[in-house]
């Protein structure tokens, strides 16, 4: 019963985004717009929850309950799992664009009427797009004859917290940015636009978007962190690529926007900007889920589903570019900036942000073209990616500790040297200070940590001097840049590891600490089994400081094997120990990793993250106003 | 700004949608790589055989016919799959296979060929994957058609199934005439 | 079950695991010269790992990753420079296996569009601003 009123909900909210778009494009009785609006978000509510109702009661009826479920998988995971699957996580991104949907609505009011209908068209066209792709090639009901007893699980390496809500996160960034795009496509295509105050509408879509890509990011880098067992958090996967980008793409576009407030400037770099956020997300996914790469996170291998997302960006693409290259030239402007300034700094920033997102890019379709072009595979990897933005993201950094505090229009250069001294002399003294700890010397450390001090210290005294002309949100956010440069910086920097044989009762050194293997224990829990390990942490006064618990788990229902690394953790540092290949006889191989400040990574993200919700309630109580 | 300037973003989109339309539409297996050694000589090596007492010598072997050379192993099971039709290469069409042992019990693969039935003319030992790795071997199993003069035309990575069955003798056809 | 049998099950178990995922660096892999082990990781840190995408021998867990590392450290010993490596690498697997992509024809777009990207944003709003300074 439930499947099939899913199947029907979903087919509901088909019709409520195409009568959306009908309705909406001619814009003559609000009544219908409202009910196609509520309607398409009530039945993708439905449709969404239905979904995660055959997965709680583990529904062997249906093939996704079947492909991605167990019933001894515990609840949250049955319920992650409802997006933990290329059908399912559809079903989740079509939610999150009809919610997006409803907010573009709520901005209904006579004045804008004829703007946010046009809005409403693109967003159902959109819509309709996405819900189409799914009935047509990933419908999440489909049902499975005869019904089985039981399903094959669930990848345990998933089952995660982090990666529970992971991906509503990213999705929320990435569907964020289609508000952003329509309203571009509504702010171009009306006769009025200039009159229309649509950068005030468009600020909170971006700033929700780029909030919680961001803390998506994190949180899947976090989740990295500490499951796939050897102490790194970043790859330069294509899907990291692919959340990445439009990450860089709305930084740019967050900070163009502030000048359309204050300047009304670089109107149609944002407008531009917006599209090609948009774009890049449907790109993303269109590169993560047609398997024309192969990647270690890749949904799903079906050229029909690729051909689909590969037309419809298309559609989206050549008729949002063509509109901008045809109606943007009222937007234009030719307002001086002098560099050294707010709006300079914030210009500069642009730039750089958008050309470390066409690097990363072009890194990422590079292989693809050398293929069609000649056959050829090639690797671009992490050392690639080392070499070509490290050395654009410097002076963006570098800029983004002094924008900040620069004045609007011209700037006096002495005075900003007075207002920078403070800075200059914290920066120095805690890199000093670092650099004592950690007693390591390298040109990328120094120039990390100086970079992450020279921002900190920078927003750390806007914050106490209660600076009136820097917005709350934005320090707080900065702040959080900052924290994460100096925690990657340092882990990547001065991490120490230690690979050693480790029999019971054996012990071992990393920096100050002093490793004791106590025993091996058995676990039996209902999924798994697993072989823990027990490390007693001594520090260098003989005091024990914690047991690390490592484990090797092995699934039976999907038959694979898992290693859980133990950590413990301070604000200086982690022990990350993982427990490798032995036996009772030799031992077993044990790896222990010294990372130094990496919760400040995710301290950041934090902080980042709160920045962004405090900005995001500025910029709505200054949309209450037009209200 | 110059209005044509304006164009470029859409042209710039265009050209990099065709490219992974053509991709898509062609048939290609992302995760299948061209080998390296493609008309470039076998490497050399010298192996002991699991069948003969004497050891195996590249140099004397690859020369004047077609030869397909197999990596296997009896811990693989794809190779278990593909061992009828490495049959069919040996006795139906009567091409020397040479099967490379790699990372294996030499009593499992003296039983396994026993058992299985053995095409190969001879079995040189790969005991610690370094001859596979001097092949550009990165996955058994792994095939090779070498051509006279001991020089490789084609490597298929995975096992031989009826369509790479196919395929092989086709090619095997085109580089006798 | 006893406590022991247990575990010995399970090792077995697991043994399978690390047949086919034996975890990155391992202790018997390490050359006691510690320069020549810092070069071996650092090349290790470029060579991708076949099997597994976008990884790199040195964070594998791929039987094949753990054959690499010990030839590079083997060839190491042997007195061989980083450029002789990467060529015995790249003879048997091509291109492909390097992370880092050599500087060729095909790969001048890679290496240098970035750079020209860099420069073309500044040009343009450089002219531009030019521009409307005179008006």
């Amino acid at each position: 019963m439930a499947p099939t009123l899913g199947n029907f909900a979903l087919w509901l909210s088909l019709f409520f985004a195409i009568f959306q778009f009908f309705t909406s494009r001619k814009n003559n009785k609000l009544k219908f717009i409202t009910v196609s609006v509520n309607g398409l978000l009530i039945s993708s509510l439905i449709s969404f929850f239905l979904l995660m109702y055959v997965h709680i009661v583990s529904d062997f009826s249906v093939l996704n309950v079947f492909q991605n479920s167990h019933t001894t998988k515990p609840l949250l995971y049955k319920i992650s799992g409802v997006w933990g699957n290329h059908e399912g996580s559809m079903l989740l991104w079509i939610l999150v664009l009809t919610i997006f949907n409803y907010f573009i609505f709520k901005l209904y009011n006579k004045k804008n009427s004829a703007f946010i209908s046009k809005t409403l068209e693109t967003q159902a066209f959109i819509t309709t797009g996405f819900i189409l792709f799914t009935i047509l090639t990933s419908n999440p009901f489909e049902r499975m004859i005869p019904a089985q007893e039981n399903g094959l699980g669930f990848n345990p390496i998933l089952q995660d917290p982090a990666l529970a809500i992971h991906p509503p996160l990213l999705y929320i960034g990435y569907v964020g940015f289609s508000a952003a795009f329509s309203i571009s496509i509504a702010t171009l295509s009306v006769e009025d636009g200039e009159k229309i105050p649509w950068h005030i509408y468009m600020k909170p879509f971006v700033l929700a978007a780029w909030t919680f890509l961001s803390i998506g990011i994190a949180l899947g880098a976090l989740w990295a962190y500490y499951e796939l067992g050897w102490g790194g958090w970043w790859f330069w996967d294509p899907v990291e690529n692919a959340s990445f980008m439009p990450w860089l793409l709305g930084t740019a576009l967050l900070h163009s926007l502030i000048i359309v407030e204050k300047r009304k400037s670089l109107r149609a770099w944002v407008l531009l900007l917006s599209i090609l956020a948009f774009l890049l997300s449907v790109i993303g996914t269109f590169l993560v889920r047609s398997g024309i790469l192969t990647s270690v996170h890749t949904f799903a291998l079906d050229p029909s589903r690729g051909i689909y997302i590969l037309i419809f960006a298309a559609l989206l693409g050549g008729y949002s570019l063509i509109l901008f290259g045809v109606k943007s030239k009222r937007y234009f402007d030719n307002n001086y900036f002098t560099f050294f300034s707010k709006e300079g700094s914030i210009l500069i920033n642009n730039i750089l942000m958008v050309v470390i997102c066409s690097t990363v890019f072009l890194g990422t379709i590079y292989p693809l073209l050398i293929e069609a072009l000649t056959n050829n595979k090639i690797s671009v990897g992490e050392p690639y990616y080392n070499s070509t933005v490290i050395p654009i993201m410097i002076p963006a950094i570098l800029v983004m500790g002094i924008g900040p505090i620069l004045g609007w229009g011209k700037e006096d250069k002495s005075k900003t040297l007075k207002k920078i001294f403070p800075t200059i002399l914290l920066t120095t003294i805690m890199t000093i200070f670092i650099f004592l700890i950690y007693q390591s010397y390298s040109v990328i450390g120094i120039a990390g940590i100086i970079l992450a001090f020279w921002i900190i210290s920078n927003n750390l005294l806007i914050l106490i001097k209660k600076d009136k002309n820097c917005s709350m949100g934005m320090i707080i956010a900065h702040l959080g840049i900052g924290l994460v440069i100096l925690g990657i910086t340092s882990s990547s920097v001065w991490q120490e590891e230690k690979i050693t044989k480790m029999k019971i009762d054996s012990e071992t050194k990393i920096k100050k600490y002093n490793i004791v293997f106590e025993k091996i224990n058995e676990i039996k829990e209902s999924n798994y089994v697993a072989l823990r390990g027990d490390f007693l942490v001594y520090d260098d006064k003989k005091n024990i400081i914690t047991i690390l618990k490592p484990e090797n788990r092995f699934y039976l229902i999907k038959n694979n094997f898992t290693t859980e690394a133990s950590i413990h953790t301070n604000l200086f540092r982690d022990l990350y120990i993982v427990l490798g290949e032995g036996n009772l006889n030799d031992g077993w191989i044990v790896r222990i990793y010294y990372n130094p400040l990496v919760i400040w990574i995710w301290i950041g993200s934090l902080i980042i993250f709160i920045g962004g919700i405090v900005s995001m309630n500025i910029n709505l109580r200054k949309l209450k106003i037009l209200y | 700004m110059k209005k044509q300037l304006l164009i470029i973003p859409s042209i710039l989109f265009v050209l990099i949608l065709s490219t992974f339309f053509y991709l898509l539409i062609i048939e290609r297996n992302p995760s299948e790589l061209p080998s390296n050694l493609l008309n470039k000589n076998v490497p050399n090596f010298k192996a002991e055989s699991l069948l003969k007492n004497e050891n195996f010598v590249s140099s004397k072997e690859f020369g004047n016919e077609i030869i397909l050379v197999n990596f296997f192993a009896t811990w693989c099971s794809p190779c278990r799959d593909e061992h009828v039709y490495i049959k069919r290469f040996a006795n139906e069409k009567g091409i020397r296979v040479i099967g490379i042992n790699y990372k294996d019990n030499s009593n499992n693969a003296i039983e396994w060929l026993k058992n299985l039935g053995n095409p190969y003319s001879d079995v040189p030992i790969d005991k610690d994957g370094r001859i596979a790795i001097d092949w550009g071997v990165y996955g058994i199993p792994e095939t090779f058609i070498v051509k006279s003069k001991g020089i490789i035309k084609y490597r298929h990575v995975g096992p031989i199934t009826k369509k790479i069955y196919k395929k092989i003798n086709l090619l095997i056809r085109e580089i006798e005439q | 079950m006893t406590n022991k049998t247990f575990i010995i099950i399970i090792s077995i178990f697991l043994i399978q695991f690390f047949l086919n995922s034996s975890y990155t660096v391992e202790p018997d892999e390490v050359l006691e010269n510690q320069k020549q082990e810092l070069r071996a990781r650092d090349i290790s840190k470029n060579v991708r790992c076949m099997i597994c995408q976008n990884q790199s021998i040195d964070e594998s867990n791929a039987p094949l990753a753990k054959d690499l590392r010990i030839i590079i450290r083997d060839k190491i010993k042997e007195g061989n420079n980083d450029k002789e490596i990467y060529k015995f690498l790249t003879d048997r697997y091509g291109d492909f296996i390097l992370l880092k992509p050599p500087l060729k024809l095909s790969t001048l777009a890679l290496w240098f569009l970035p750079f020209i990207f860099f420069i073309i944003g500044f040009f343009i709003v450089f002219v531009n601003n030019k521009k409307s300074k005179k008006i």
